[in-house]
């Protein structure tokens, strides 16, 4: 790893790479995950699912399965008639189990619970579901046909995190959500191009495969209900249950423990409702582990269809960009509302864009819902606008690293029009990638190397609060709602309030992701946590160390000189006072406790939206086998542009695992339907990236402090995903002379893409010359 | 998950006979459980009972009988082949494919004799063995009897075996002097997209005699005659293989090769072509050292 | 009336004996009745090596490997790589080069590069890389997994770690 650094120095911990808080509990297996959870009375429960893409429920017999041996309750939308049936954050659409009809192969019908697992899956095969087939769509083109069969006959209250600002008028009753993003005059644009550059790109359906399944224990209780979960938002999990049951959010506690592995995949509600109907029926507490093949069919990643024109002038300035896309969402909106809206907005990229006109639709299909996916609409769109400023250079004879230079947004330069000024450097982060792909180096036949670069709208909305406890031996105690994902929140916020507080990393202990017990924050995603809640952990130590100073004038410096903040206390004369000195003093024994409060909402450093820019820059070397179409990525770059690195070793890691994520992505990656089923959905057929996949790295963190948060952080961690597909296309394009727009790129589709190469250029060879269009 | 059986282990033949008898046909045998543990998982076979056969002594063992033939009991893992002092000196090419199997977890649970009986038209061993000419040996309540590979292995999961049948140990018949197998794969996903299996024999400088087998893109492995016929007859020299392993790949072309996510089936017959050249020349090497 | 058997086995070097169901997977047998929950199941398919533990030495995937064919071996896991409540050499490399981060995957990664190191004290990189192959981590990329097994290997011969 190279650190370049121009930011002032913080104070220790922060900006160090202390070992992970979790790294005992996880080297030792002692890390409790909500399937290691136990408790007495624990039933177990298995779903029945759809075996067809769309159909008529007409009637369910599960009389054999009620009265299986070590059955508890087996339950249909029929036995939850006291329950809101049917969730869903952004559109509420989406029923907890089936009600009358399926919208997918793999939609929950039945739930049964038993004395084990084993049991509940024997009398799921005692289950006699009639259903009527109905017609089916599986890609998103086809549901927007005339004759597309509907997928909701009633479209689905719009609901408060819903995502998109304007609503356009839904012109077909499968168009799930429809966001724009326009400025600039783009007939004038396109008018005064001196090329325009055109292309249809696609990205696949993907599974975020985060190796823990889902999983979540329910419990009831006379004070209401307790729900465990591997989800990684407590809080909206906590919103949607006190929707389905009518309870006060009070009376809902959600508790995450650690999680194996999100990438987005864990946002927002899954099978948290289901689990906890199932429990009301059951009358015990009730534990639903998914399988990974189940897994899948609860959340993909939105496919995505770009048409997209770019205009440029002859020194290769963008001049306009013109796009439509359209996602299939899946059988329910989940979060995809929200993906296409940033989708639109992250199409045109760091860059100096004039005049823009995107569109995006998201679309009903009967497929496993599409949410939530690290990157969240940017992967997608990257592979489009980059590598139409590939292609625009070549036309233009220019080199594609200076095409870039010349349209990279500046320090500070908005993107559209009222978007918070670019928190980055984008000129330098190219200098820095170049350099260590070795630009300029000559490259032997068979490889080629690229750039790219994203900038996303990230950080949610800043929603986000923190206490921070100094107790009477001077410890401290923070509580957040932030999950711990492996991303590695509960080590870097620990070093941030260390570092405000100035007590050692040992005498911080962290509080997560309770409900009960944490007080609010709004997600787990967007890479927010280390920027907005080590914001609001700086503002909770910062309030507690302003009491602590007044307590300290009220109790400890009567007549005496005024108490002076020192690192870890105060200064009153010679006398140093450590805070748990001031909090005894205060309190005039030896207990008590001071409590920091942090807010942070749309105010002050946070008004503009979006809180930050993430920045993506990757580069790669490819060579390609000709023989059978086989890319390798034989080098790979990352510059995690930070702002700060709170742990340097963690944002590292971040980038790695983001790229090779991305690197799956662009090569492997896919969920394929036929005939209305999904045929790859297992570790078997479905492939991510393995050990022998790992290029040679060179991993840079570029420190500026341009970040909105603590000592100028900003969020990492999806950046280095988003740009992959577009520098593996663009580098193959240079090894190999083929132009690749649909991912992934399948050793097929790469030998398919030279053998096309080969027969033009042997029909250009033999005299036969296409028109350039 | 899987669902639940009774579990008979059986120490020798008869004990196991007896079990699999008493279950009406409610029953299967079980050694390494790699597939078969795997499909019951997922609901695609249920047994009342399996009766696990790994202690059965003559299904154990990898040895060169007097005849020349080498031995493998069915019950041996597929990483106890690949570290076999056996099977290196005896068929080289076999113990590189086994250490390219799955991952080292199956291969040390996995036998071959349940990678056999199981004819997963993506095997590795079954494609390979079938271009050395080797045998499977059952036994039954009736007795044993031998099989070539190509009459085992029926169709896609799919074998000429007695439900009641055990495979006890696959046979590899000892080669000629100056005789080289060769065996390669392309693999994208976990299972092979294509894969090619050769055995060459040469004589006064030139292949006399050659099989040619292909596997993971038909439904059984299958000797491909054709491809072996172009190959009979050339120069034994890298520098001339050119000509003839681009005739012998020609033959593909008579396949019936299903697409699925590992490619299509002009792409696959397309790989086949490169694993050909590779596998032939891998054989070449060694039959030109065994000469 | 299930059918059940007897299970003689030693776990981390401890004797165990319990009543089994014969469907019962070892991976179920180490989480639901020894609370052995380091062991984690994942794809459930002998694909991602999650649940990877030691079978007499030999790493085999617990979620499809039938408690009953350990009856009589030697099991170990993740819970026993310590000795004495100190973390074994690699599990402090694990730490020490972040080389995990939602830590799923990590006690089959461990136990898969025990084996890999077990068998091998001296891998090269290709070894390792080639080693691990089956061990699926979807966070991390791998380049610190692979860097912290070969620090292991290195300070075993006494050079400096990396």
């Amino acid at each position: 790893m190279r650190r370049v650094a121009t930011r002032p120095t913080p104070p220790s911990p922060i900006g160090e790479s202390v070992p992970r808080r979790d790294g005992i509990a996880k080297v030792t297996g002692a890390g409790r995950y909500t399937g290691d959870l136990g408790m007495p009375g624990l039933a177990h429960a298995r779903i029945l699912r759809s075996p067809y893409p769309h159909a008529r429920i007409r009637s369910i017999d599960a009389a054999a399965a009620r009265s299986h041996p070590g059955v508890i309750a087996v339950v249909t939308s029929d036995d939850l008639p006291d329950v809101n049936l049917v969730y869903g954050h952004s559109v509420a659409d989406h029923p907890l189990i089936a009600r009358d009809k399926v919208r997918f192969a793999g939609e929950p019908v039945v739930g049964i619970v038993a004395e084990d697992a084993v049991t509940a899956d024997e009398a799921l095969r005692l289950v006699d579901v009639d259903y009527e087939p109905l017609p089916w769509s599986t890609t998103a083109r086809d549901s927007l046909a005339d004759d597309a069969p509907v997928l909701h006959e009633q479209p689905g209250e719009q609901r408060s995190h819903r995502g998109f600002e304007e609503d356009i008028e839904r012109t077909n009753p499968n168009v799930c959500s429809h966001s724009r993003q326009a400025w600039g005059d783009i007939e004038q644009a396109f008018a005064h191009a001196d090329l325009v550059v055109e292309g249809e790109y696609h990205y696949p359906r993907s599974y975020a495969y985060a190796m823990e399944p889902y999983n979540a224990i329910a419990r009831w209780a006379e004070d209401g209900l307790t729900v465990w979960t591997s989800g990684q938002h407590p809080y909206m999990v906590r919103e949607d249950l006190a929707h389905c049951f009518g309870l006060a959010l009070a009376s809902v506690r959600v508790i995450v423990p650690y999680v194996g592995g999100g990438y987005g995949s864990k946002s927002y509600t899954k099978i948290e409702p289901l689990t906890a109907a199932l429990a009301l029926r059951a009358g015990r507490p009730v534990r639903l582990t998914l399988s990974i093949e189940e897994s899948i069919l609860t959340t993909r990643g939105d496919a995505a269809t770009v048409r997209i024109r770019s205009a440029f002038d002859r020194d290769g300035h963008i001049l306009g960009r013109r796009a439509t896309i359209l996602l299939d969402t899946g059988a329910y909106a989940e979060n995809s509302p929200l993906v296409g809206r940033k989708a639109a907005n992250r199409l045109g990229g760091p860059y100096r864009i004039p005049a823009l006109d995107v569109t995006c639709s998201t679309v009903y299909t009967n497929t496993a819902p599409a949410s939530s996916f690290r990157g969240f609409g940017a992967p997608q769109v990257t592979l489009a606008g980059e590598s139409q400023l590939d292609e625009a250079a070549d036309r233009l004879g220019l080199d594609p690293l200076e095409i870039r230079r010349r349209n990279v947004l500046a320090p500070g330069e908005r993107p559209w029009p009222r978007a918070r000024g670019i928190d980055a450097d984008l000129r330098a982060d190219l200098d820095l990638a170049a350099e260590e792909l070795g630009w300029d180096t000559p490259l032997p036949a068979g490889r080629g190397r690229a750039i790219c670069l994203s900038a996303s709208d990230a950080g949610s909305e800043p929603m986000t609060t923190s206490l921070v406890r100094v107790h009477a031996d001077g410890s401290v105690t923070v509580t957040c709602g932030s999950t711990e994902i492996g991303q590695g929140s509960s080590t870097v916020l620990a070093q941030i309030a260390a570092g405000e507080m100035g007590v050692d990393l040992g005498r911080v202990h962290l509080l997560q992701s309770d409900t009960a017990a944490v007080s609010y924050d709004r997600s787990t995603g967007a890479s927010r946590t280390t920027t907005l809640m080590g914001l609001a952990i700086q503002g909770a130590a910062k309030d507690a160390r302003t009491q602590l100073l007044a307590w300290a004038e009220e109790s400890l410096a009567l007549d005496g000189p005024t108490p002076v903040e020192e690192r870890g206390g105060v200064r009153i004369g010679t006398a140093f006072h450590d805070w748990g000195a001031i909090v005894r003093a205060w309190f005039g024994g030896h207990a008590g406790e001071c409590v920091g409060r942090g807010y942070i909402r749309r105010h002050g450093a946070t008004r503009e939206m979006p809180p930050f820019w993430e920045i993506g820059c990757v580069g790669v070397e490819v060579s390609v086998d000709e023989s059978t179409g086989e890319i390798r990525v034989e080098k790979l770059v990352t510059v995690g542009d930070v702002g700060c690195a709170i742990n340097p070793q963690l944002v590292e890691g971040q980038d790695i695992g983001a790229a090779m994520m991305g690197l799956g992505m662009a090569t492997r990656e896919e969920l394929i339907y036929e005939d209305g089923n999904l045929v790859n959905g297992n570790l078997f057929d479905y492939r991510v990236p393995r050990t022998t996949d790992l290029p040679e790295l060179r991993t840079v963190v570029a420190e500026r402090g341009d970040g909105v948060g603590a000592y100028g952080a900003k969020g990492g961690g999806e950046g280095s995903l988003n740009p992959v597909a577009a520098a593996i296309a663009n580098a193959v394009w240079r090894a190999a002379d083929v132009r690749l727009r649909e991912a992934p790129f399948t050793p097929e589709r790469v030998w398919r893409a030279i053998q096309e190469r080969d027969a033009a250029n042997s029909r250009g060879a033999a005299g036969v010359r296409e028109e350039p269009t | 998950m899987i669902p639940r059986f009774s579990l008979v282990r059986a120490q020798a033949f008869p004990e196991a006979f007896e079990a699999f008898a008493a279950s009406d046909g409610d029953a299967a045998w079980i050694a390494g459980g790699t597939e078969l543990l795997q499909v019951m998982k997922m609901g695609f076979a249920q047994f009342g009972t399996l009766v696990d056969i790994k202690r059965i002594p003559d299904l154990s063992g990898i040895e060169v009988r007097p005849d020349g033939r080498l031995r493998i009991g069915a019950g041996t893992t597929h990483r106890a082949i690949e570290r076999s002092p056996v099977v290196r000196r005896a068929l080289p090419a076999l113990a590189d494919l086994e250490a390219g199997l799955a991952n080292v977890r199956v291969r040390n649970t996995g036998t071959i004799g349940g990678n056999l009986a199981f004819a997963e038209p993506h095997s590795d061993p079954a494609t390979f063995l079938l271009a050395c000419g080797a045998t499977v040996e059952l036994a039954g309540p009736s007795g044993r009897r031998e099989l070539a590979v190509g009459e085992f292995v029926q169709g896609p999961l799919l074998t000429a075996r007695e439900p009641d049948e055990i495979v006890v140990a696959i046979h590899v018949p000892a080669a000629d002097p100056g005789t080289g197998r060769g065996y390669r794969k392309a693999k994208f996903f976990e299972r092979p997209a294509a894969s090619v299996g050769v055995s060459l024999t040469v004589r006064d400088g030139a292949i006399a005699e050659a099989v040619v087998t292909v596997g993971s893109m038909t439904d059984v492995p299958t000797v491909v005659h054709a491809a072996a016929a172009a190959l009979a007859g050339a120069p034994a020299e890298a520098d001339a293989l050119a000509g003839p392993v681009r005739a012998a790949a020609e033959a593909f072309g008579s396949l019936d090769i299903g697409a699925d996510h590992n490619g299509s089936a002009d792409y696959k017959r397309h790989l086949a072509g490169g694993l050909l050249e590779r596998a032939v020349r891998g054989a070449l090497s060694e039959a030109i050292a065994d000469a | 009336m299930r059918d059940s058997l007897e299970l003689h086995l030693t776990v981390n070097g401890r004797p165990a004996s319990l009543r089994i169901e014969p469907r019962e997977t070892l991976a179920e047998v180490l989480r639901e009745r020894l609370a052995l929950t380091g062991t984690k199941v994942s794809c459930d398919a002998q694909v991602c090596g999650a649940c990877t533990v030691l079978v007499d030495g030999l790493a085999v995937s617990a979620c499809t490997f039938l408690a009953a064919d350990a009856d009589g071996r030697a099991v170990r896991t993740v819970e026993g790589l310590g000795e004495d409540g100190r973390l074994s050499p690699l599990q402090q490399a694990f730490i020490d080069h972040a080389a995990f981060q939602c830590g799923f995957c990590t006690s089959g990664m461990l136990m898969a590069a025990t084996a890999l190191l077990e068998e091998e004290p001296q891998p090269t990189r290709q070894a390792v890389i080639d080693g691990l192959e089956g061990n699926l981590c979807r966070c991390t990329g791998y380049a610190q997994i692979i860097d912290a097994v070969l620090s292991v290997a290195s300070a075993t011969a006494g050079e400096p770690a990396r």
